[in-house]
């Protein structure tokens, strides 16, 4: 075996360590370990020249950067999962400092969260002219998005073109440096088969059609030249190629949040109190379901009554297995609101593998961004179950990789 | 110039923003220089400023030019490339508005400054 010299620049897992297959189903399918030595940045965007690779074939392995995908429309609720998701892995994510002040990236001591969006391949202008949306993968290049994922995967860092969605144009590209856990969030984490395959984890935020159209009166009725036929002919018109491309890529997820209007109230449609579904595959490695009472069941719980009182219209869950585009999944559903604290606590200390680190700590996420959209109903309390599910598989997957090289000496 | 409207003052980060915006009108206060001794309960009308950046302003002009856009586009063929297209722009630069007024809400200068500088006397903190 020949003896590299590696210089990881940035990984915080950084080593040189030859791993044993690890075989999974998530898309730990290189059978190559690239080591790169001394160039600061493999700066190469469509690269062609790829910086002192040096391939070492045949050996199995994998790298030290957790990707996870998150997918959804535009307008629901990507960012705010996102600032629940790196509050949970611990730091606040920020803009990079000193870059472009429209960057999409958010980084913190953890995580890197990227968009999608980048990846556009016509600008504002170019889709006008051919006449396609940004969900059109046609405007979108995917070519580059897997090369640079798989880069960061691999631990090396890439120079990343930045989509300025105020003028529309591209910007010069920022340096990505690969993180402890990639996030990359937009319309179409899932569409393409080979970035699907580095995904360890993929999430599908499914904002049902009444619930999107309340979400999008509340964030753009008080913007000047907006009225609700608006609001309303921008979702329709882009509903074809939203039906075509993006919904699509749910039968792919990992967990997909589903956001409904409520079943309490006959006939709401005011999309204020929201039924939400947290659908969860099951045989995911690293991954178990989250379950309530007894795993595996069907159940229906109201806890509002004599131990637990709550206003109207009361929350209900219901929990049991199912099939989701052929899958196997667990469901865990919350219809209603919480009010008070004490509700909130007695609805987390019945539910069951939620991966916290100490009791309450859901509340805690909950009650520390209660500034958040959803912070008092299941979309707050899924994503941060979410969030705490993905530490957990984080963890799993970087303390099985530290064992690994143990087990090859044994062997 | 555009003014920035809903800028609610109750927030003891806006006040912060003001003291620090040479362009800000006059605001007699005595709240302005220490924010923690701010009564909760009052609550102020709707003050009008000078934006500190432009940004947000520019984006809710493009909304605006996009929405007629869309409507002009596609009055022949509601269903053609041209008008789905001019909606999706319409639906870009809303949510782009959207994150610039989150993003405007979550800048505080003077936190900013404090969070490189906490040793500075401007960043001092005092217990009652």
């Amino acid at each position: 075996m020949a003896v590299c010299t590696v210089y990881t620049t940035q990984s915080l897992n950084s080593t040189c360590s030859i791993y044993t297959p690890t075989k999974t189903h998530l898309g730990f399918h290189q059978r190559q370990v690239f080591f790169y030595s001394s160039s600061k940045r493999s700066s190469k965007q469509r690269s062609n020249s790829r910086p002192f690779v040096i391939t070492c074939a045949g050996v199995g392995g994998d790298s030290q950067t957790v990707v996870i995908g998150l997918a959804a429309d535009s307008g629901c609720g990507k960012s705010t999962f996102m600032r629940r998701l790196t509050s949970v892995f611990g730091g606040a994510a920020e803009p990079p400092k000193g870059g472009n002040p429209d960057s999409n990236t958010l980084i913190s001591d953890t995580t890197t969260v990227i968009c999608l969006d980048d990846y556009h391949s016509l600008d504002r202008t170019g889709r006008k002219e051919k006449g396609v949306t940004a969900l059109d993968p046609t405007a979108n290049d995917f070519d580059l998005m897997y090369e640079q994922v798989k880069a960061l995967k691999q631990g090396i860092a890439v120079d990343k073109p930045i989509y300025n969605h105020v003028t529309g144009l591209l910007d010069p590209p920022e340096v990505i440096k690969p993180p402890k856990i990639l996030v990359i969030e937009g319309l179409h984490p899932m569409y393409d088969p080979r970035v699907r395959d580095l995904l360890d984890f993929s999430i599908y935020l499914d904002i049902s059609n009444e619930v999107k159209f309340a979400w999008k009166i509340q964030r753009d009725m008080a913007e000047r030249g907006h009225s609700l036929e608006s609001i309303k002919a921008s979702i329709e018109a882009r509903k074809p190629d939203f039906d075509a491309y993006i919904d699509p890529q749910k039968q792919y997820a990992d967990a997909v949040i589903e956001v409904l209007p409520t079943q309490l109230i006959p006939d709401d449609n005011e999309g204020k109190v929201l039924r939400v579904r947290l659908i969860m595959k099951e045989g995911v490695k690293h991954f178990s379901p989250v379950y309530l009472f007894d795993e595996g069941s069907t159940i229906s719980w109201i806890p509002c009554g004599r131990k637990l009182t709550c206003s109207y219209p009361g929350i209900k869950f219901s929990y049991g297995p199912d099939s989701y585009f052929a899958h196997e999944v667990s469901i865990l559903e919350m219809d209603g609101q919480f009010d008070r604290l004490d509700e909130l606590i007695y609805v987390e200390s019945h539910l069951s593998n939620i991966s916290t680190k100490f009791y309450g700590e859901v509340t805690q996420q909950m009650l520390k961004h209660s500034d958040f959209p959803g912070s008092n109903n299941g979309t707050g309390l899924f994503q941060t179950i979410v969030g705490l599910k993905i530490r957990d598989l984080y963890e799993q997957l970087t303390s099985s990789k530290a064992a690994a090289p143990v087990e090859a000496t044994k062997a | 110039m555009a003014t920035m409207a809903g800028v609610n003052l109750s927030t003891p980060r806006v006040l912060a923003k003001i003291a620090d915006s040479p362009k800000a009108q006059p605001i007699k206060s005595p709240w302005l220089n220490n924010p923690w001794k701010r009564p909760t309960q009052i609550t102020y009308g709707r003050i009008y400023m000078q934006p500190l950046r432009a940004a947000p302003d520019s984006i809710s002009e493009k909304v605006v030019e996009s929405i007629k856009n869309a409507e002009e586009a596609c009055e022949g063929d509601p269903a053609s490339g041209e008008c789905v297209a001019a909606w999706d722009e319409v639906e870009e630069l809303s949510a782009a508005a959207s994150h610039a007024r989150d993003k405007k809400k979550d800048s505080d200068p003077l936190e900013n400054y404090c969070k490189d500088n906490p040793e500075t006397d401007e960043c001092r903190t005092y217990e009652d």
